[in-house]
């Protein structure tokens, strides 16, 4: 019986400890796993957000028209509204999503990456408002050279 | 993980370069016969004095050792702290790295 207890009070001093590191966190690869094998935008959308009425604002987004090399393209995005995570997809790879960010209290939310592209497809950037909203924004662009084959 | 965090106007800017293969299903299929052989980076974190400052879900399709560039608010950090990064990749791999505030 006390050893129970032991193993009790110690279960319960990890799970406690374990808290604070993923309270602001959401680590989306363990919670929508499906996000990442979605193979179309908008199925990638649904299973992040679980819907795809995106309202075509509040969300900047910057990429060449033309990208040389698809193997490193330049995408810059941020938003200006309260958002408690932001997302970017593109329809040219045979999986839609690229990557997810959960903001935080410190979150300027102003991002540059890089991404690869196969082909010439469009990016879509989709920012979760705390007002429940998803604003967005599209930018269609020409890769002249693909960069999944590697 | 090369990371480097400038202070300015309450403001700190971060560039970071994870150093990260990056290989995706179709890539691994060609090269080696077996998409199991894609590995890229799933999560990445960045930390100041253990706050959360940056919390990312990562796909194959970000450039080979790709580079992000962030920003966030200074409340409470100042020049000298350090931001402590890390990356998970598909096979469990971590890599760690860290930059001092300037």
């Amino acid at each position: 019986m006390e050893r129970r207890n032991f193993l009790n009070v110690t279960l319960g001093a990890l799970a406690l400890a374990a808290v604070p590191a993923s309270v602001n966190a959401e680590d989306y690869r363990k919670t929508r796993p499906a996000v990442w094998s979605a193979h179309t935008v908008d199925d990638a959308i649904k299973a992040m957000y679980g819907s795809t009425d995106l309202v075509m604002e509040g969300v900047s987004l910057t990429a060449p028209k033309v990208a040389s090399n698809g193997g490193a393209i330049p995408v810059d995005f941020s938003c200006d509204k309260d958002i408690k995570s932001i997302a970017v997809f593109q329809d040219a790879n045979p999986e839609a999503a690229v990557c997810a960010i959960t903001t935080n209290k410190y979150s300027i939310n102003k991002y540059s990456i890089k991404i690869k592209m196969g082909k010439s497809g469009a990016i879509t950037v989709v920012a979760e408002g705390t007002d429940g909203k998803l604003y967005a924004a599209k930018q269609s662009l020409d890769v002249a050279l693909g960069g999944c084959e590697g | 993980m090369k990371v480097k965090a400038k202070l300015k106007n309450g403001v700190i800017k971060v560039k970071a370069m994870a150093k990260h293969e990056m290989s995706t299903f179709n890539m691994m299929e060609k090269k080696t016969g077996d998409r199991e052989n894609a590995n890229f980076i799933f999560h990445l974190t960045g930390t100041v004095n253990g706050e959360t400052v940056f919390d990312m879900s990562t796909s194959q399709f970000l450039s080979k050792n790709p580079i992000f560039k962030f920003q966030f608010k200074a409340d409470g950090f100042k020049k000298g702290d350090k931001l402590l990064m890390s990356w998970t990749d598909r096979k469990g791999k971590t890599g760690k790295g860290k930059g001092k505030i300037k």
